[in-house]
């Protein structure tokens, strides 16, 4: 196979903050050869210079970003060096995280013909290629729309077929899928993986969900640090578990798995797809059954013994709802009804998960229980006051809310001020406000930044700075919409440790998220939203147990459940929500 | 939120190539400037009506433009006659005050002209999509860059404007009040929101100007194409002459017969 892009040696850093500092290193001598018609997927942890490295896969590292560059990037045959962006755009082509600031023109239509237009092609061939490409993401019926009234997904297939246009070698994607909700993520990725098949493009796709690359790329490379620490098959990755943790980032859920039965069972399982680990371990199954058989009738015991421990103070019978929904209707002007007939509790000291698809209604629930919107037909109730009654801001005592994106938050010269903003707004004194700040800095391990702007730290610390700035408030609820969007597995990890933290201390927590994973793992109860209807709103464990109900809004458990679901005739319960649950209920007797 | 008027259609106003639109609102706009007759105001203002309508312009969108021209339509009469005391006989005494019969008509005038140029306007953005609207304008000379430009402004509106009702949520999540009436407090309340604004419309031009480049824009040596360009057509051409005639007779009568000149009499 010959090499299409060819990175040596590669060292970049980026120009100082202010004149007079010191360069910011975050290459550090990276080495990759991608073969023509190749699928690769990058890894790697946040500040690992995973899309410095996509830049200058088409020559805006160095040109248009400036900073230091040592080493040489070939892309068929071009050296990024002696050509400009502009000109590597035919070779290789860049598709970016946010839809928002890559789709600037009025009509889907002429967002695709802008790269054919900028390389002077003639008025037929423009035509052609833009049919092409709008039919190769299937958007061919959109033309005349304005992209910014599009899904998430659909936006992206845009933002691929105004690359795809200009008839690239080498499509390079950094994190096309974050932020989009489980339909979007599809769309997009299999539109990605036709390309490969179907026109034999080459993929360069920088990703977080394991689980998708085990399902698409032939080969994953991990960067860590500035430098290239694994580059394997996704199996031979994968089955490193400990090194990716300790590197920051997620194996799929059966790989995890297949790692813990082989350290307590002496296999060499090595899954990275659901196929893999269902085809193992139905094989096992009767030894299991065996062993298991006898084991059976004690077996859920302990298991519900785990899951109780989670769910001790939030039996919705014993605690006092701390917000009640009434017959909750909500209209959008001149638009169908987005919430339909809702009628809810939440208790005092509950972890509710929200999830469904976008447009399903969960961000318009949640702004009720702080009073952003006022229910156009029934009651919200927070503390015992009807939200109709009382400000938002006299709210904001009981509800914190966190929103999507931290930079609609951040403003003030230091985080230390970021942070008392929210307690000062409260007419708290000024030795309270000073003492919430400090307990904020020490809690979110904040104080290396708090003399600091925040709106220059890094993504996951801006993600911590928003979180601690409402934290400050002491809101008896917490609500966060998608707040582990765009982080790292291990920053996302350490955020929901201290939500769980904080749920512990006594605070509700109010989670909306696309991540099943996480809905699995901390909430006790989950709300399923489907065009604005409640469809299921009961404990986590019972609504993911019911696959029927949750495709109708297109989404499906966690890789794990679905796993124990389907050894369901083994003799597993079906239940496990999480590796753990898993281990505990197969290895047990 | 968006500042796009245009209406979907595939009228005979639709089709028409933007600069001839262009053409059309320049010259009514000269014409409703040099003529001050109220019939004449009147007259035209009926006919723009009828263009719009022939072009398959809803009537709820009309409704909605009179809805935007109503408060200065009713200020105007009312307003003018206290700056501009004409003769004629007087209607009405208060203090320093005299409204006379012939300001008040002039008043009248005043907003019947001001809706007539509103709506030679209307005319033009309801049928015109944004697209064609820029294209129009760089044909006509201006560089593709100030175009682009002005598509990306047009284009951001509705992006900002929601990133601005976002930042106010989140701000007002956190406890902040804005003051209903001391306004030095009201701006400084502001204060979290504009920033937290700027910041991120720094951050998405940062990513605009990349994505851009990834799209080749400034390729050196290569002469910029067009997938849509428009192009004066038969009946384009035929329009032009129209327009062109029909103002020609009015412009003469207007500045060789000063007709349309007096307030009240149309000859």
């Amino acid at each position: 196979m010959s090499a299409v892009v060819i990175v040596e040696n590669l060292h970049y850093a980026y120009p100082p903050f202010r004149s007079g500092g010191e360069p910011l290193p975050v290459l550090k001598g990276v080495n990759l050869r991608i073969g023509q018609g190749e699928f690769v997927a990058i890894m790697g942890p946040t500040g690992a210079g995973k899309t410095t490295l996509c830049l200058a896969l088409n020559g805006i590292v160095p040109h248009s970003m400036g900073g230091v560059m040592r080493g040489n990037v070939l892309v068929a045959g071009l050296n990024t060096k002696e050509h400009r962006v502009a000109d590597l755009a035919q070779r290789v082509g860049l598709v970016f995280q946010d839809a928002e600031s890559q789709l600037f023109n009025m009509t889907v239509e002429d967002e695709v013909a802008f790269g054919p237009e900028s390389l002077g092609l003639d008025r037929q061939e423009i035509g052609e290629r833009v049919e092409w490409a709008l039919q190769a993401v299937r958007m061919e019926d959109f033309r005349r729309r304005p992209p910014f009234q599009l899904s998430g997904g659909q936006k992206q297939r845009v933002a691929i077929a105004a690359i795809l246009a200009m008839r690239p070698q080498v499509l390079v994607l950094d994190e096309p899928t974050a932020g989009l909700d489980p339909i979007g993520k599809h769309e997009v990725f299999a539109v990605v993986r036709e390309l490969k098949e179907n026109l034999g493009v080459t993929i360069v796709l920088v990703e977080q969900d394991s689980e998708r690359i085990a399902e698409f790329a032939e080969r994953v490379v991990v960067l860590n640090e500035g430098r290239l620490v694994l580059d394997d098959e996704p199996r031979r990755v994968f089955a490193q578990v400990e090194r990716m943790h300790t590197i920051g980032l997620a194996v799929p859920q059966v790989s995890e798995l297949a790692h813990r039965l082989n350290v307590r069972l002496g296999t060499d399982y090595a899954f990275i797809t659901l196929g893999d680990a269902f085809a193992a371990l139905n094989e096992r199954s009767p030894t299991f059954l065996e062993a298991g058989r006898s084991g059976r009738a004690n077996l859920s015991p302990p298991l519900r013994k785990g899951s109780a421990g989670k769910k001790d103070c939030e039996d919705p019978s014993s605690a006092q709802p701390c917000i009640v929904v009434k017959d909750l209707w909500y209209h959008y002007e001149n638009e169908a009804p987005a919430l339909v007939d809702i009628d809810l509790d939440v208790a005092d000291g509950d972890y509710v998960a929200v999830i469904g698809q976008n447009g399903s209604g969960k961000t318009t629930l949640v702004k009720h229980f702080n009073g952003l919107l006022k229910p156009t037909r029934g009651q919200v109730t927070v503390e015992g006051q009807d939200t109709r009654r009382i400000a938002v801001g006299e709210l904001s005592q009981q509800v914190g809310y966190v929103f999507q994106n931290p930079d609609h938050q951040i403003f003030a010269p230091t985080t230390r001020e970021e942070i008392a903003f929210g307690p000062r707004n409260l007419g708290l004194n000024a030795g309270e406000v000073e003492a919430r700040v400090e307990e904020a800095l020490s809690f979110f391990d904040l104080r290396a930044c708090a003399e600091v702007p925040p709106a220059i730290l890094g993504y996951g610390l801006r993600r911590k700075v928003t979180l601690a700035s409402v934290v400050a408030m002491r809101p008896r609820i917490l609500v966060l919409d998608e707040p582990t969007n765009g982080l790292d597995w291990r920053s996302a990890m350490e955020l929901m440790g201290l939500l769980a933290h904080l749920q512990a201390a006594g605070h509700t927590i109010i989670l909306i998220t696309h991540d099943m994973r996480l809905a699995a793992r901390y909430a006790a109860r989950s709300l399923v939203l489907h065009n604005g209807r409640v469809l299921l709103y009961e404990d986590t464990h019972q609504v993911f147990a019911q696959q029927e109900v949750l495709r109708q809004s297109y989404l499906s458990p966690p890789q794990i459940t679905q796993l124990a679901q389907s050894l369901v005739p083994c003799g597993l319960s079906g239940r496990s929500l999480t590796v753990d649950e898993f281990c505990a209920e197969y290895l047990s007797p | 939120m968006s500042f796009d008027l245009y209406v979907a259609r595939s009228s005979w106003l639709h089709t028409l190539d933007p600069r001839v639109k262009l053409l059309f609102v320049v010259l009514s706009t000269v014409l409703l400037l040099t003529l001050t007759n109220l019939y004449l105001f009147l007259a035209i203002l009926a006919l723009y009506h009828l263009i719009i309508f022939s072009a398959g312009i809803p009537v709820s969108r009309v409704r909605w433009a009179w809805r935007v021209i109503l408060p200065p339509t009713i200020l105007i009469p009312l307003l003018w006659p206290l700056f501009y005391q004409e003769g004629g006989p007087v209607l009405l005494h208060w203090g320093p005050f005299r409204v006379s019969a012939m300001s008040w008509w002039e008043g009248v005038a005043m907003a019947a002209r001001l809706d007539a140029l509103a709506f030679a306007f209307f005319t033009w953005l309801f049928s015109t999509d944004q697209t064609s609207l820029v294209r129009g304008f760089v044909r006509l000379g201006l560089p593709f860059e100030w175009g682009l430009m002005l598509t990306i402004a047009l284009r951001y509106v509705p992006t900002f404007y929601g990133a601005f009702v976002t930042i106010s949520e989140a701000q007002a999540a956190r406890g902040l009040v804005i003051p209903r009436r001391n306004l030095v407090k009201r701006i400084r309340a502001y204060l979290p929101i504009l920033v937290a604004m700027i910041i991120s419309a720094l951050r998405t031009s940062d990513k605009l100007a990349t994505a851009m480049e990834s799209r080749a824009l400034g390729l050196q040596g290569v002469k910029r194409t067009c997938l849509r360009d428009i192009r004066f057509r038969p009946t384009d051409y035929i329009y032009t002459t129209l327009l062109v005639a029909v103002f020609s007779v009015l412009f003469i009568l207007r500045f060789q017969f000063s007709f349309g000149t007096h307030l009240l009499r149309l000859f």
